[in-house]
């Protein structure tokens, strides 16, 4: 059963210069519990495609379902519990510069309406997990590169996320580092969480037992090494995912 | 729970987000509390004149003066006559020494300033309400009393009641009208600073929109501030001007002595104060709810 589908996906960005066909007519199917490698060169559309699961980007055209739902076809209010599912690990890590690892990786926590004690708890497994020391009270900005990436890391799995997406997760990281990340990147996954890691680390290209692999190339997908035929059915009844809202909303 | 928790959330980051910077959040309150002032200043004003209005015989339409030396059975005579009316709800009689007594509880029982008065050199008069206060009415009824022989003069205080009236409708109006800019000028306030708010924490709420908070929980903190400093504000504005009412009330009772004698003056009931800080606390909202609308999507 795929969880991410994409079906005939085309995006562009549009500026002054004229427009920039970031994906074109792309379509493949990831299966749940997947391992799932997206490479390609640089501008190759990866982020781009990352950033459209996330619905922060809108096709021009094609759907794209996440669980059997047509996520641009979600109300706006919606929007919001489809990213709780979606962990994402971005490349520019998204932190605040100023807040420590740990109020970092709270903020994913509490949006989800948990109690502070569990919030602190889980904020703590998550850093403990990406070998981050948790009581640690400097500010984001005063981290190196790869311990930055790994807060970003254990923000994305700090909901426990269905779906976790990894935005040149190694890209800031020596070899040591990066094996033990792609490691626990792995072991998520054998928890059941579907990963999708987009990268053009050579160390990873190679060395990574992905179950699925996946290769752009401007914006069109070049290689699919589980390739299915996707169509633009209807979407499923179904949803795997819990996407209906949890009542956290109403506040103010 | 859940919601309570978010609340929390959203009620703690709004509070630290003014924290932050404070002198901002003290000069946005301030100016929001000087528009309130003005506002407030204008209620008081409106309800001291209503309240004087409504004591200055509103509900006295026509006095009817005898002659001297009417007797007490001609009156009682022409009193009962006149109750018969169809548009006579109630007669009244006032004799000099009910008319002396009542100058001076009307004067606010200073009889100093009545020296020199007689009893006997008020006229014994005749107070007529005519059904509902109407004016028109009150109008005919005088001119009728004025043909009676026994009647002296007759005062229809309707036609000074109907002044005070629409002087009171133009205030009402005048307040109303302040009431829309101040409230204009304090959305202004709270916008602007909530606006800056929202510039310096760009990166957060993207952030949030990100990891899946909600629009209530992105925006929350921003309204929290927004209400804050409406609450603030208003309750600032009711504070001083309590105080300055307290200050300038003993100059403006010498001053008018005779004006506000019949009521004196009142500072705004609780309700009054409650509804001004209500209101404080609804634009502050508003303002805050307007500043972040354009961030929905992130
Ligand atoms: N916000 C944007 N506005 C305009 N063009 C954009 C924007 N983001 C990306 N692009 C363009 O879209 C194309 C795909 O970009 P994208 O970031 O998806 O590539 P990528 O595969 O992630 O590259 P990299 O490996 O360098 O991260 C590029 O040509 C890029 O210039
Ligand atoms: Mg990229």
């Amino acid at each position: 059963m795929a969880i991410l589908e994409f079906a005939g996906v085309t995006m562009s960005y549009g500026n002054r210069g004229g427009r920039v066909t970031a994906l074109d007519e792309v379509s493949f199917a990831v299966a749940e519990g997947a391992f799932a490698l997206l490479t390609g060169p640089s501008g190759a559309g990866k982020s781009t495609l990352l950033k459209l699961v996330l619905a922060s980007e809108r096709p021009d055209r094609g759907t794209i379902r996440v669980a059997g739902r047509d996520i641009h076809r979600l109300r706006k209010s919606s929007i919001p519990y489809l990213r709780r599912n979606v962990g994402a690990v971005f490349q520019d890590f998204k932190l605040l510069p100023d807040a420590s690892p740990r109020e970092n990786v709270a903020l994913a926590l509490q949006v989800l309406g948990i109690g502070p004690a569990e919030v602190e708890q889980r904020a703590r497994k998550s850093l403990l997990e990406v070998e981050l020391d948790p009581d640690t009270r400097r500010p984001a900005r005063c981290l190196s590169g790869g311990e930055q990436q790994r807060v970003a890391i254990a923000r994305a799995l700090a909901g426990d996320p269905a779906i976790l997406l990894a935005d040149e997760p190694t890209g800031n990281l020596d070899p040591r580092l990066s094996r033990e990340i792609l490691e626990l990147l792995q072991r998520v996954c054998a928890r059941g969480t579907t990963v999708m890691i987009a990268t053009h680390d050579p160390l990873v290209i190679d060395h990574v037992a992905a179950s699925h692999r996946l290769e752009l190339a401007r914006g069109r997908l070049v290689a699919d090494s589980d390739a299915v035929a996707v169509v633009a059915e209807p979407e499923t009844s179904e949803p795997l995912l819990p996407l209906q809202p949890i009542a956290v909303g109403a506040v103010a | 729970m859940r919601q309570l928790y978010a609340m929390r959330y959203v009620t703690a980051r709004g509070l630290r987000g003014m924290a932050q910077a404070p002198l901002v959040q003290l000069l946005a309150i301030a100016t929001f509390a000087v528009c309130m002032l003005l506002l407030g200043t204008i209620m008081l004003v409106w309800s001291n004149a209503r309240s004087i209005a409504d004591h200055w015989g509103v509900d006295v339409p026509v006095t009817a003066y005898l002659a001297e030396g009417t007797s007490e059975a001609a009156t009682a005579d022409l009193a009962a006559r006149l109750s018969e009316l169809p548009q006579v709800e109630q007669v009244e009689i006032v004799t000099p020494a009910q008319a002396q007594a009542r100058l001076v509880d009307g004067l606010g029982g200073d009889e100093r300033l009545l020296e020199g008065i007689e009893a006997e050199l008020l006229p014994t008069s005749l107070e007529i309400h005519v059904r509902g206060g109407d004016v028109a009415l009150a109008d005919t009824l005088a001119s009728e009393l004025r043909a009676e022989p026994d009647v002296e003069d007759v005062v229809a205080a309707g036609q000074w009641a109907a002044r005070a009236q629409s002087l009171l409708e133009t205030l009402r109006r005048i307040a109303i009208g302040a009431a829309a800019l101040v409230g204009f000028a304090c959305l202004t306030i709270v916008w602007s600073t909530i606006r800056l708010a929202v510039y310096a924490r760009r990166a957060e709420i993207q952030i949030l929109r990100l990891v899946g908070g909600t629009a209530s929980f992105v925006h929350g903190p921003f309204v929290v501030e927004g209400l804050v400093q409406g609450t603030l504000g208003a309750a600032a504005a009711v504070t001083m001007l309590y105080f300055g009412f307290d200050a300038v009330r003993p100059l403006l009772t010498d001053a008018f002595a005779l004006a506000f004698a019949a009521g004196g003056l009142r500072f705004l009931s609780p309700i009054e104060c409650a509804a001004l800080v209500g209101f404080g606390a609804a634009l502050g909202v508003l303002g805050s709810r307007a500043a972040v609308a354009r961030y929905v999507e992130g």
